[in-house]
């Protein structure tokens, strides 16, 4: 279900990535720290830090990228899969210094797996916040063990160092290009993409109430 | 009706979008502002006078086939009114038990007769759920009806897309062809389910797309800038047919939400975490804007002309959230405002609109694009309102349940008095604000008059201080005359002295 205009000639693709967390782990700053390169900022000039776009070039393929932030409160849990459906990528925060926030993200993987399977989405999981590797509550191990088991890969980031980001993007696209022409390959050079996605919006009932009420009260953006 | 009085400032309009005879359901001013069955029933009513009349006083033939015809249809309105007066009833829908005045019809039966041939074919229609195929069949003309009722706007849609076609020269004439053939199809399609109709457009883009993508050897941006003109065309043409189609019940899903959102009319800024600030006119300013422009999303006809809507609506919410504080908006700031503009808003058949777009837009437009984004936030508000409840706002259970059945309102625990509101009217935020203004002004003035008053005093002082002075100049230099010398014609002459005195006037005794 690639969205991507595969042309003819010389290809331009089209992602969508979503980026799922919890409040506060600092989606808005990764991703305003890639596509601006800014951290923190009062000059910050955009308007907004939800929708943004990136054009890239990789390997003589252009990019086009459409990182959709989600609203990661927890009583908007059950919308996710309107945002996420569709997508080609997802990237899933946690801040390493808060263990619930590594638990929503194994949450989020499961519901990605159930609705969209294991070929469309291409999970990353990133750490961020590794400036403040000293209160670091969500081990190493651990975290890349996980991602490992689901088939994601695990970064390390630091929105406020810029460490790692530039990094992550870059492979989530390499990998997104390949499942992508993948696909076009198993559709046999297929120029007619017929069954575009187009689907009535659609909301699964709430997974049964996770008992973490203790998540981070406060949803100021990160 | 409480909470409609406090929200009479947006809601006047929704009011009188609704069907005039207040059936719950939506008007339609081309229906004289009632809905559809409304206006059936009414037009139904005047005719039959009518053609009562005209037929004692001239025994026409024509009108013998209509009312035959007519008799049927009646028939069946009937049925129509007794399902919909039960539904009513369980809906629980406001009842205006206001009627037009029957004057009015006879007005308009004027008008109406030139409509005649057409509206009496739309009752055989398919809408009617309960037509028989073979009815149904009868009614299709070899001319599709939608041409006769193409509007001011279709004519002009119409025309601008030929000019534009008219700038791609051969290509241009085919697909000009093509989207004809293909809404006079759509024409005789009319029994079919919204989903079908919405597969047959699709794959008319999608097939429309491929081939220019070809054409144009896969410039994507010029393909979408010819998509969005067949859009614009085919839907304006399209759309009194398949919005909010009869065959769907999206309609009964609208005025679901509409009940929905009114029910929840004491949401407060405070409960849904807005990160917004109203007090800063700025920012309820941009609010304000924001429910203007959801609210529009309804009269717009293209799916993307639409969605414009919603994505300014969007920008005026990041604005508000900018000015408020003063960092770029995350999702997590977003979605919540958005929340409660459609709140606030209650935008009119927002279900009817939501699926338009799902089934009519043109899917790469929706998928991917900033426009695509805000529609799906917008989907996400929607979800979020219909599942509402007590653990998402933060509430006991008790109280939301209180506060639904309107046993309670959460704003009347609140102290504060002097700041708008949260559910009050633009126009009551709009004394507020000159309120404030005022007080400002007054304190301003306050401060003007006691910069005077300091001026005042710091003139006597220095009036005082400079007297002062004086005096001490004076003190300390005494007053000292040297009276000159009595003449001073010549006080230059250096040998004044040697001259001899001046002559003194002399008393002659006598």
């Amino acid at each position: 279900m690639a969205a991507g205009g595969a042309g003819v000639g010389n290809k331009t693709y089209s992602f969508k990535v979503v980026l799922l967390g919890e409040g506060c782990v600092g989606k808005t700053s990764l991703v305003l720290r890639y596509c601006e390169n800014k951290f923190n900022d009062k000059h910050i000039t955009t308007l907004q830090a939800s929708f943004l776009t990136k054009k890239l070039n990789i390997g003589g393929k252009r990019v086009n990228l459409a990182i959709w932030d989600t609203a990661g409160q927890e009583r908007f849990h059950a919308l996710g899969p309107i945002y996420y459906r569709d997508s080609n990528g997802a990237i899933l925060v946690y801040d390493i210094t808060d263990e619930d926030s590594f638990q929503k993200v194994k949450n989020w993987v499961k519901e990605l797996r159930k609705m969209l399977g294991n070929e469309i989405c291409l999970c990353i999981i990133i750490g961020n916040k590794i400036d403040l590797e000293k209160e670091r509550h969500v081990s190493v191990q651990d975290a890349e063990g996980y991602a490992e088991s689901v088939g994601a890969k695990h970064y390390h980031t630091s929105a406020k160092l810029n460490k790692g980001i530039e990094e992550l993007f870059l492979d989530l696209c390499k990998r997104m290009i390949e499942t992508a022409q993948a696909d076009e390959r198993a559709k046999g050079n297929g120029s007619s993409q017929s069954g575009t996605g187009r689907r009535g919006v659609q909301i699964v009932d709430d997974e049964p109430p996770n008992a973490a009420a203790a998540g981070g009260g406060c949803c100021s953006s990160g | 009706m409480s909470q409609k009085s406090e929200r009479r400032g947006i809601h006047v309009d929704q009011s009188e979008l609704l069907c005039k005879k207040g059936c719950g359901y939506y008007g339609n001013p081309a229906w004289q502002g009632f809905c559809s069955k409304c206006w059936r029933e009414e037009y139904q009513r005047a005719r039959q006078k009518q053609i009562q009349e005209d037929w004692a006083l001239a025994e026409r033939n024509k009108l013998f086939h209509c009312n035959s015809s007519c008799s049927v249809s009646v028939s069946r309105v009937r049925l129509q009114r007794e399902e919909e007066a039960a539904y009513a009833s369980s809906q629980g829908a406001q009842s205006q038990p206001s009627l037009a005045p029957f004057s009015k019809f006879e007005e308009k039966k004027s008008n109406e007769k030139t409509r005649k041939v057409t509206t009496v074919k739309k009752f055989f229609s398919p809408s009617s759920r309960t037509a028989s195929k073979k009815e149904s069949q009868e009614t299709k003309t070899p001319s599709p009806s939608i041409s006769r009722q193409a509007s001011m706007e279709t004519d002009r849609v119409s025309r601008d897309f030929i000019d534009f076609l008219k700038g791609l020269q051969k290509p241009g004439r085919e697909i000009h062809k093509q989207c004809r053939a293909f809404v006079e199809s759509m024409g005789n399609k009319k029994d079919l389910s919204a989903e079908e109709l919405s597969e047959c457009v699709q794959d008319f883009y999608q097939n429309m797309a491929d081939r220019l993508l070809s054409h144009f050897k896969g410039s994507t941006e010029r393909v979408e800038r010819v998509m969005d003109q067949v859009e614009k065309y085919l839907m304006t043409r399209l759309y009194k047919n398949v919005f909010c189609p009869e065959t769907t019940d999206d309609e009964k899903k609208d005025l679901a939400v509409q009940k929905r959102i009114r029910a929840l009319h004491w949401v407060t800024i405070q409960m849904l975490c807005v990160p917004v600030n109203e007090d800063i006119p700025e920012v309820s300013d941009n609010v304000v804007k924001a429910i203007t422009d959801v609210i529009e999303m309804d009269s717009k006809r293209v799916p993307r002309d639409k969605l414009a809507c919603i994505t300014r609506c969007s920008k005026h919410i990041f604005n508000a959230i900018k000015i408020t504080k003063s960092e770029p908006a995350s999702a997590d700031d977003f979605l919540p405002t958005l929340i409660y503009i459609v709140l606030k808003a209650n935008p009119p058949r927002l279900q009817s609109n939501i699926q338009y777009i799902t089934r009519f837009c043109n899917p790469s437009r929706l998928m991917t694009g900033e426009d695509g984004y805000y529609f799906t936030n917008l989907c996400c508000a929607v979800a979020f309102i219909e599942k509402l409840d007590a653990q998402s706002l933060n509430l006991s259970p008790e109280d939301f349940e209180r506060y639904m059945s309107g046993q309670a309102s959460p704003r009347r625990q609140e102290p504060e008095a002097w700041p708008p509101p949260a559910g009050g009217s633009p126009a009551l935020a709009q004394v507020y604000q000159s309120l404030e203004l005022l007080s400002g002004l007054g304190a301003r003035q306050e401060r003007v008059l006691e910069g005077a008053r300091r001026l005042e005093g710091d003139l006597i002082d220095w009036r005082a201080g400079v007297e002062r002075e004086v005096q001490d100049i004076l003190d300390r230099h005494p007053l000292d005359l040297r009276l000159p010398p009595a003449s001073a014609i010549d006080s230059d002459n250096v040998e004044n002295d040697r001259l001899p005195p001046p002559l003194q006037p002399q008393v002659f005794a006598g």
